[in-house]
């Protein structure tokens, strides 16, 4: 067709979050392109093509569904390897939760560093550039060769805490050590003051002693971590700060995994509410946790696709979430 | 015992990981490999690995609770993990590799598509030229002229602007839809459940989904191939080096950068037929469609024996009779024996459908011989009630379930010893091509 039709954002999604696809083609005024995911009796997975993507800026979207990550991200490969072979002009993976993102280190001999065999995947496979939110380290950045956008959910934690609380008299708390930076950044926006929970973990989903630093007598403390998994810490914190004093005690969490039991040990602790981005599909969680809320992301990541496509800067988006 | 080699195994296959392991003399590598809660592969090696050369042994097994991307993805953690863990080299063991044999067309129930599903679904396209047809039975039906809101749909399409309009109608009009069209709702409807809701899919919360798609007008919809993917996730998880056997498309050696060591299961299969069938040199050897044929005739040629093709009928027919309307057989099997080859059967589709025209054609007794058993879906009740006598399996995916519900009916051909010889061969730096031709 004309020359302005060429070369537009074509925004595909896979089968993990569908409705984060549909609020982002809203949010940009597109349509989900035509494209299905199957998965065949022996489990292989087909992706069906239906419209051209020949010269387009492609956007494939797709997250984790708990449970299931090696499928989305076989999936995802597979749809990024076909938008290649269809001259696609240039393929962008939006992996709003990382898969993989905890498995970034050695921590132990022979122990697989899988975030970048992720990285590398994504990479043979034929992305360009990937979008995501919160990356558990941001050094997953410098496992990729392609430029890796890392979006953050904090601009969008802090006008939720804005709106719904008055700062003064919050403290923010890091549950444990490692999250501390993001933590104290967001005390930092906020003028509050900070705490910080230190923990001893045996093992992985086990969760050890813990040892409150700092104070938060008389504050609505609010946990501040990248993801719930099991939730285990973020419960076992709730209630270290609970027995220092706190008034209420609210965690904000940017990816809401909740895996295993997760939505039981949230109904029976003392937090008060669990705030999450859609980052991760959460099907009916929230029907069965009456703690659990929702912030919408799709704004951000939609908008980091249109500052991508239009060659702009995204940086705008560090520190500012779009309505 | 083999010195400096480590076998590690999967999760898909530990009965082979064991009998490889028994033969080569030495215990599987101790690891941990199961799923965090969150659904990430958890992989911890417990041996060392450093300077060994490492061989993992995964099938491409899906189906019937057997997650295969799960697998393949555990098996690609493995090989980094080795990999990381300064192992001198690492070679995928792959009976059965994934991914290895998908159809161009959307899968239709009936097993690998017919091309003339695929001219027809190119037909009903609403294309930049389409002109509306005569209606006719089997004539593709234009859009009906209905309604004012039709006419604009079909305009907005015709620009190619928009493809969202109402397009049913037009999508699947085979020669029964002629009916469905004008005012008789109900007969559309359930033919259009049919003709859509027929994907072999496990996909069951996407199933509106499934139901609602629609190509663009104007685009032919195409199934990706992820063959050169699953080669190019291998070699870049840091694979050395690859065994499989009887790979669908020999060309899928040509994928890899790495050497890549193709095993036949041929030989098996002939010593089970000089062994087990009675005068096998009367028997036809049968290939289920011309794809294979090349498979069959090596095997019929080496045994003397007579060789016949079932050929599937692509210009479009007007039989009833659907089973068989496709299906031709060139050759003569009345009053013989028959024996099918194939390489994989996956939902039966094919070799069943076979075996069903043979029987009509006069075969007294029909034996299938197949390299890999998937057997997903319905393939085992498929079996179960088809005309073929006897199956023959190797056990590149595990068999044992297969063998508890068929019974007699399977026979189960151990391939462990040409694995572990493989092994053994690649870790010494011997030829294995002794391998290809052993009787």
């Amino acid at each position: 067709m004309s020359a302005e039709m060429a070369n537009e954002i074509k925004l595909i999604s896979g089968r993990s979050h569908p409705e984060l696809s549909d609020k982002i083609a809203k949010r940009l005024g597109i349509e989900v392109a035509r494209t299905i995911s199957l998965n065949y009796s022996n489990q292989e997975t087909s992706f069906t093509v239906g419209e051209s993507v020949r010269d387009e800026d492609v956007f494939i979207v797709q997250s984790t569904q708990t449970g299931d990550v090696n499928e989305g991200l076989m999936e995802l490969l597979i749809m990024i390897s076909a938008c290649r072979t269809a001259s696609a002009r240039r393929i962008t993976a939006v992996i709003p939760n990382f898969p993989y993102a905890r498995q970034d280190k050695k921590d132990k001999s022979r122990a697989p560093i899988s975030a970048r065999l992720v990285a590398n995947m994504l990479q043979t496979a034929g992305a360009n550039h990937v979008i995501t939110v919160d990356l558990h380290a941001s050094q997953i950045q410098g496992f990729f060769s392609v430029p890796v956008d890392n979006l953050y959910a904090e601009p969008s934690f802090l006008r939720y805490i804005r709106e719904n609380f008055n700062p003064e008299d919050c403290v923010i708390v890091s549950p444990d050590a490692g999250g501390a930076k993001r933590a104290t950044s967001i005390a930092d926006h906020l003028n509050t003051a900070f705490a910080l929970i230190h923990k001893e973990r045996p093992r992985p989903n086990v969760v050890g002693r813990m040892v409150l630093v700092g104070n938060v007598e008389d504050k609505v403390a609010i946990l501040v971590d990248d993801m719930a998994d099991t939730c285990g810490t973020l419960v076992k914190a709730a209630a270290v700060l609970k027995e220092n004093g706190a008034k209420s005690v609210l965690a904000l969490v940017t990816h809401g995994i909740l895996s295993g039991n997760a939505i039981e040990t949230l109904n029976g602790s003392v937090l008060s509410a669990l705030i999450v981005t859609n980052t991760v599909p959460l099907g009916d969680k929230v029907e069965r946790c009456p703690k659990l809320r929702v912030i919408d992301i799709s704004p951000t990541i939609a908008e980091a696709i249109r500052r991508t496509h239009n060659g702009e800067s995204v940086s705008y988006l560090f520190t500012h979430a779009p309505v | 015992m083999v010195r400096n080699i480590v076998v590690l195994g999967g999760n898909s296959h530990p009965a082979l990981v064991e009998s490889v392991c028994n033969m080569l003399g030495l215990p599987p590598c101790n690891r941990i490999l199961t799923k965090f809660s969150s659904g990430e592969s958890r992989c911890e090696i417990q041996d060392s690995v450093r300077g060994k050369d490492v061989f993992i042994i995964q099938t491409g097994l899906g189906g019937n609770g057997s997650r295969l991307n799960d697998h393949f993805m555990d098996l690609c953690i493995m090989i980094s993990a080795c990999k990381t863990g300064s192992a001198r080299r690492v070679t995928a063991v792959l009976p059965l590799f994934p991914y290895s044999r998908q159809p161009d067309l959307p899968y239709k129930k009936a097993g690998a598509p017919l091309f003339k599903a695929g001219s027809e679904s190119g037909k009903k396209d609403y294309t930049f030229e389409s002109v509306p047809a005569t209606p006719a039975p089997g004539i593709p039906q234009s859009d009906g002229l209905g309604n004012a809101n039709d006419i604009t749909n079909r305009l907005l399409k015709t620009s190619l602007t928009n493809g969202a309009g109402a397009m049913s109608p037009v999508k699947q009009s085979n020669g029964d839809a002629y009916f469905g069209v004008n005012g008789v709702n109900g007969v559309n409807g359930v033919n259009a459940t049919r003709h859509l809701g027929s994907y072999t899919t496990h996909d069951y919360e996407n199933v509106s989904h499934v139901h609602a798609f629609q190509a663009k007008p104007g685009y032919k919809q195409w199934v990706a191939q992820a063959g050169t993917l699953v080669a190019n996730l291998l070699t870049c998880a840091g694979a050395d080096h690859v065994i499989t056997m009887d790979l669908h498309d020999p060309q899928v050696q040509g994928f890899f950068d790495v050497p890549v060591d193709n095993l036949y299961g041929r030989p098996l299969l002939k010593q089970y037929i000089r062994q087990h069938i009675p005068n096998y040199k009367d028997a036809v050897i049968i290939s289920p469609d011309a794809g294979g044929a090349k498979r069959a005739t090596a095997i019929a040629d080496s045994m003397g024996v007579q060789f016949a093709l079932i050929h599937k009928e692509r210009r479009p027919t007007k039989i009833t009779d659907r089973q068989n309307a496709s299906m031709m057989l060139v050759g003569d099997v009345a009053n013989r024996v028959c024996i099918l080859i194939d390489d994989l059967a996956d939902t039966g589709n094919t070799i069943t459908r076979a075996a069903k025209l043979l029987k009509k054609e006069g075969a007294t007794k029909i034996y299938a011989l197949l390299t890999h058993g998937v057997f997903s879906g319905d393939a085992i009740n498929r079996i179960q009630a088809s005309a073929i006598d006897k199956v023959v399996v190797t056990n590149s995916v595990p068999q044992h379930e297969h063998k508890a519900l068929l019974g007699s009916k399977l026979d189960v051909l151990d391939i462990s010893p040409i694995f572990a010889e493989a092994i053994r061969r690649v870790h010494h730096g011997e030829s294995i091509s002794v391998l290809f031709n052993h009787e």
